[in-house]
């Protein structure tokens, strides 16, 4: 883990560079990866998908460029200035900060921008945006099964049991999942959910009561800090990791950014990814297996689904017999439509079924 | 048409009676009937006119004499008519030409000659006298003093419409205080509704003519509308010339030969018009005998292994030579026809008169033209292989050469039956023609192929198609020789109108230098630019002159100028200014090919804006287009627009691009610049904040950016260094070419050890001057020392101020 030290000096030491280059007669310039699709490579040794070796380069030759920079220069002295003070802030508290500069060209035009910028300063430093004390406006999700962890929280260390401790809304993720500690566990397995809906269900069943599983809600695309304590609990507690999603292809996005991580956070792959996490459904085959109510796929999910039989993480086996019968049968089906069978065939049939032909049962 | 009507059914006498209705028509009265043609279809118009009509003349009449033109413009109320007068400085009019120039229509010295003159037909000035007698009943009142009279001589006088002839009212001497030139009085009805189309014919006179001094008072002006001079050079005085000879029709053409006093065709064509020489001449006549006369196929001579032989032919048709000389002729003959890959008849023809000469020179003995015939004869029908005496033609003889010709004009794929049938047939053809000799005009050539593809099509059921007979055209064309007939006499040709259709045919095909230019006046690029320059304050002026072309046999030369920017409106349609011979087209504008061929211009290439990419397009700028020419064409008798004649409308596009291109690059270098300026802005202003906030974080004190700086900015940076009296200049050069710059350090105080560069001395002050060529990328040093208290002023030329950074 980073300390607030060093993630302040490194970002000192990023300023620095600026300076020698400017001392130097030479043109400030930040030399990133780029980061597209197209440049994004499985790296064999940790499993995962991670910036390949294009960089593009952000110069203050131009005036774009020059903007970019000098904004930079002004969020870095904002981080290095929060870290001192041991305060955090938002990622949208920053767009909004910008506006109290002296420099208006040093102010953001959007959050789009700033989020950006953050996630450039991680790259070129190696330190987290959770290091720098920045989160995202809305925090992870909630987890519901048989863990005990320890929280360090600024009111003090919590310990919680995220079964018996907690609400039917389960353990809320703090944005730094980094500061908990896991003390003890009777997990078999870790499901992760995509719909709130479906999580309801689940946890009204007491599915993960009677299989020993650990529910994590992704509330749609998850957030980092989901996606991190994921990681964490498979790593740690050695339990597989399934993802519950809808059968459409942005839910398959979202199994592959828990999976294999995500094109914009590819430099935190490593950190955030779970390679070994599998897709139990719904699948496309699922579709027709069960005969689940269906809606067509609309012509931006036959894109989706072409781009992803491009995109580099999705070039498996599996994923392009999957991709191509759903394009076969043009349907869509969301996790809840397993309610067609009644209330109780996601826990007592469907899960148990999936879950034992991949062989985490 | 009543009188008609009512005699129709009495069929004697209609021609008689209609007789008695039918008169001549004067001119004058026809245009008295015609206003419009002319231009004086309203008040309003005509006013415009009758001014046009009378600057032309007082131009032309200046120009020609020499003089820098000095026009004086005058429009007056008076009463419930307009008093319009009109004064020049040229060189007056004789006291016995003056009544015939201003009444009598049709008179004029421009007509009959090929020359750039403003005025062409005689018509416009009496026509705006003829207007004005028609509408105020007033006499035209005209003051002119030659130059060297003392005396000016007055004329008042209006035109008899029925004889157009000039009828005097006044005739008196008068004194006048201009030493030389005309005055002209016309009052007539007239409104000034017309004033801008008359402001826009000044203003454009003048831009057009910028050796001319133009003044214009009337009654809405508070100030007269003066139009100083730009230029005190006349433009180059015009000579008449020939007709050319691409540009003359058949009539005329008879009409010359007609008028000629030549008797050859050459020295006619070399007389009458301009451009043709001996060599000219030559090449049109050689072109003419194949037109005429068509010329003569060419025969492969036998070679050895055929049992057709030349010598023995030639010794045959041989008597009574003795033996020597006889060996000696048809040796010589059949030698020489050997050498040859093919003859013509009339080839060997010169070929036997030549071996007789030599072998008479060499044995005594002569060869009379009967001997000499007979030997051709007997030649040609050995090279041929056809017997000349034969009653019916064997059409074999010819086939392998025609075979031969044939097979090679065809593409391979070409059964081969089809190629020896098409030679079979085509050898049968040329085996019918008359005289012996395969005289053919290319006409017939082609009728004789066509002829002998469609009997092989039929035959064979084969296609011969158009390219195969094209092919097989050329290849005989090419190959048959032009006949050595004189051209028939000049006399001859002009009474047989095939005949001068041939030679204008003739005219026509073969290559002239285009006319010479000396009978036009073009503006020249440079005058164009000036024009606009005085007329209309803008950012940029390019102007283009093109060289001469030829239409109808008169040459013409078109110009074109841009202005833009500065001071011209930016809203709504660019200003178009059309002139012909120096004469500003007021009215008809979309009538005319300028108009037409800006409109086809895709200006979006040029920078300028052009709602729909076609049409005029938008924006501050001022095209200008000059049509000079000797016969310019015009729609119309009012000269207002210029018709569309596609040699004409190429050049004037080819003019306005030229224009446009400078156009364009300097609208892509100023928005080039402008950007460079803006990034110049915003990086001048960033990188220093950016540099003091990284100072800031770092705890550093703030970096030196300057290098950065003049790096970013792609520029050229001039910084002095000064240090224990010495003084560095040092240039560094960051943009991607090499610039060659003028340094010029002004001191206080006198500079000594001087790295190269001069030094002069003026008023207490000394100029250093360098003049540095630094690579891109690279950096010189200016150096020089001087004392401790001096100071300096540094100016830098020979680089854009956009990309230089001056800090010294």
């Amino acid at each position: 883990m980073t300390t607030d030290t060093d993630a302040r000096d490194e970002l000192i030491d990023l300023a620095a560079d600026f300076y020698d280059q400017f001392a130097a007669g030479r043109i400030p310039e930040l030399e990133l990866p780029t980061r597209t699709k197209s440049n994004i490579e499985y790296d064999p040794e940790s499993g995962v998908w991670t910036y390949g070796d294009r960089t593009s380069t952000r110069s203050a030759n131009s005036v774009r460029g020059a903007r970019k920079l000098l904004k930079a220069a002004y969020t870095i002295e904002f981080l290095a200035d929060q870290l001192d003070a041991d305060r955090s802030s938002t990622l949208r508290e920053l767009y909004y900060l910008s506006e109290s500069w002296d420099n208006d060209e040093a102010q953001f035009s959007s959050q789009d921008e700033s989020n950006d910028l953050v996630e450039d300063l991680e790259i070129v430093t190696g330190v987290t945006r959770e290091d720098f004390h920045m989160r995202p406006e809305e925090s992870g999700a909630t987890l519901m099964g048989p863990l005990e962890l320890r929280e360090q929280t600024r009111r003090g260390e919590r310990e919680i049991h995220c079964q018996e401790d907690v609400g039917e809304g389960g353990y809320q993720i703090p944005n730094n999942p980094d500061m908990i500690e896991f003390l003890d566990d009777d997990i078999d397995f870790a499901l992760a959910v995509e719909t709130g809906g479906m999580r309801d269900r689940l946890v009204e069943n007491g599915f993960d009561e009677a299989y020993n599983c650990l529910v994590i809600h992704l509330k749609g695309q998850p957030a980092r800090a989901t996606r991190r304590i994921t990681k964490r609990v498979h790593d740690e507690l050695d339990v597989p990791v399934a993802v519950f999603a809808d059968g459409d292809p942005w839910s398959y996005r979202i199994y592959g950014s828990v999976a294999y991580g995500s094109i914009k956070s590819a430099h935190l792959s490593e950190y955030l990814a779970t390679p070994e996490a599998q897709f139990v459904g719904i699948q496309p085959e699922d579709i027709v297996e069960y005969d689940l109510p269906s809606d067509p796929l609309s012509d931006s999910d036959v894109n989706a689904l072409e781009s992803e039989l491009e995109d580099p993480r999705f070039q498996t086996d599996y994923w392009e017999e999957q991709i191509e019968l759903q394009l076969d049968i043009g349907k869509k089906s969301e996790q809840q439509s397993l309610a067609s069978r009644g209330l109780d065939f996601v826990t007592d049939t469907y899960l148990p079924e999936r879950l034992d032909a991949m062989g985490v049962l | 048409m009543t009188s008609f009507q009512s005699t129709i059914g009495d069929e004697e006498g209609i021609a008689e009676e209609l007789a008695e209705g039918q008169r001549e028509i004067s001119i004058a009265e026809f245009f008295e009937k015609n206003k419009h043609m002319l231009g004086f279809d309203s008040g309003a118009r005509g006013l415009v006119t009758a001014v046009k009509e009378a600057v032309d003349n007082a131009l032309d009449a200046t120009e020609e004499a020499g003089i820098l033109p000095d026009v004086y413009v005058e429009i007056e109320e008076v009463g419930d008519y307009y008093r319009v007068v009109i004064e020049d400085n040229g060189p007056g009019i004789t006291k016995e030409q003056l009544p015939k120039v201003f009444g009598k229509l049709l008179y004029g010295s421009r007509f009959h000659t090929r020359e750039q003159n403003r005025g062409q037909q005689g018509i416009g000035i009496s026509a705006a006298v003829l207007y004005s007698q028609l509408t105020s009943g007033q006499p035209a009142k005209i003051t002119s003093r030659p130059k060297g009279q003392s005396r000016a001589q007055y004329f008042e006088l209006i035109i008899d419409t029925d004889t157009n002839e000039p009828e005097i009212k006044a005739d008196e001497e008068t004194t006048w205080d201009r030493p030389h030139g005309t005055r002209i009085e016309l009052e007539m009805e007239a409104n000034m509704r017309a004033r801008q189309q008359l402001h826009d014919y000044v203003k454009h006179t003048a831009v057009v003519n910028p050796h001319a001094r133009i003044e214009l008072r009337e009654p809405g002006l508070d100030e007269p509308l003066k139009f100083e001079r730009a230029t005190d050079e006349l433009p180059a005085e015009t000579e008449e010339i020939r007709p050319h000879p691409h540009g003359v029709e058949l009539g005329a053409l008879i009409k010359m030969l007609e008028a000629t006093e030549s008797y050859s065709v050459s020295g006619f064509l070399q007389e009458e018009f301009t451009r043709v020489g001996k060599k000219t001449a030559d090449s049109v006549i050689d072109t003419f005998r194949d037109v005429h006369y068509g010329r003569e196929l060419a025969w492969a001579p036998p070679r050895t292994h055929d049992d057709r032989d030349v010598e023995a032919a030639v010794a045959d048709a041989v008597a009574n030579k003795g033996k020597e000389a006889t060996t000696a002729f048809a040796e010589g003959v059949a030698e020489t026809v050997a050498d040859n890959d093919r003859l013509a008849r009339s080839e060997l023809a010169a070929i036997v008169d030549n071996v007789a000469e030599a072998v008479a020179s060499d044995t005594g003995r002569t060869f009379g033209a009967t001997v000499r015939e007979n030997a051709v004869a007997a030649a040609w029908a050995a090279i041929t292989g056809i017997d000349p005496d034969a009653d019916e033609p064997d059409g074999e003889a010819l086939v392998p050469d025609v075979y031969a010709l044939v097979d090679e004009a065809t593409s391979t794929r070409k059964d081969d039956a089809i190629v020896e049938a098409m030679a079979e047939a085509l050898a049968r053809r040329f085996e019918n023609l008359d005289g012996g000799a395969f005289r053919v005009t290319r006409d017939d050539l082609e009728r004789l192929v066509a002829d002998a593809a469609s009997f092989v099509a039929e035959q064979h059921d084969a296609t011969f198609g158009e390219t195969a007979r094209e092919n097989v055209v050329e290849a005989f064309w090419s190959r048959a020789r032009t006949v050595p007939d004189d051209p028939p006499k000049v006399s001859s040709i002009a009474g047989d109108r095939d005949a001068a259709a041939d030679l204008l045919e003739a005219m026509r095909t073969t290559d002239i230098l285009a006319p010479p230019t000396d009978c036009l006046a073009p503006i020249t690029a440079e005058l164009v630019e000036a024009g606009l320059r005085k007329e209309y304050d803008a950012d940029f002026y390019a102007a283009a002159t093109r060289d001469a072309e030829v239409h109808g046999g008169d040459p013409f030369i078109v110009e074109a100028g841009i202005a833009y920017g500065g001071d011209i409106p930016a809203e709504g349609a660019v200003e178009l200014l059309r002139f012909a011979n120096r004469v500003p087209l007021v009215y008809q504008r979309g009538a005319c090919a300028t108009t037409d061929v800006v409109k086809s211009i895709g200006w979006r290439n040029y920078g300028l804006d052009q709602p729909g990419g076609s049409g005029v397009p938008n924006g501050p700028a001022v095209i200008s287009i000059h049509v000079a020419s000797t016969n310019v064409p015009f729609t119309s008798e009012s000269k207002d627009a210029i018709a569309n004649v596609p040699a004409i409308e190429d050049e004037i596009e080819l003019a306005v691009r030229e224009a446009a291109r400078e156009l364009k690059s300097y609208l892509k270098k100023r928005r080039s610049m402008q950007q460079r300026r803006e990034k110049q802005d915003v990086l001048g202003r960033i990188l220093p904040e950016m540099a003091d906030k990284v100072s800031e974080v770092t705890g550093r004190p703030r970096p030196d950016i300057d290098g950065a700086l003049a790096r970013i900015m792609n520029n050229v940076s001039v910084e002095r260094e000064v240090r224990d009296g010495t003084v560095t200049l040092v240039v560094e050069n960051h943009s991607d070419v090499t610039e060659t710059l003028e340094v010029t350090d002004i001191v206080s105080a006198e500079p000594t050890d001087l790295s190269d560069g001069t030094v002069v001395a003026m008023d207490g002050e000394w100029f250093v001057q360098w003049k540095p060529e630094v690579p891109s990328g690279d950096e010189r040093e200016l150096t020089y020392s001087v004392a401790d208290d001096a100071d300096f002023e540094v100016s830098v030329g020979g680089v854009e101020t956009e990309k230089l950074t001056v800090n010294a």
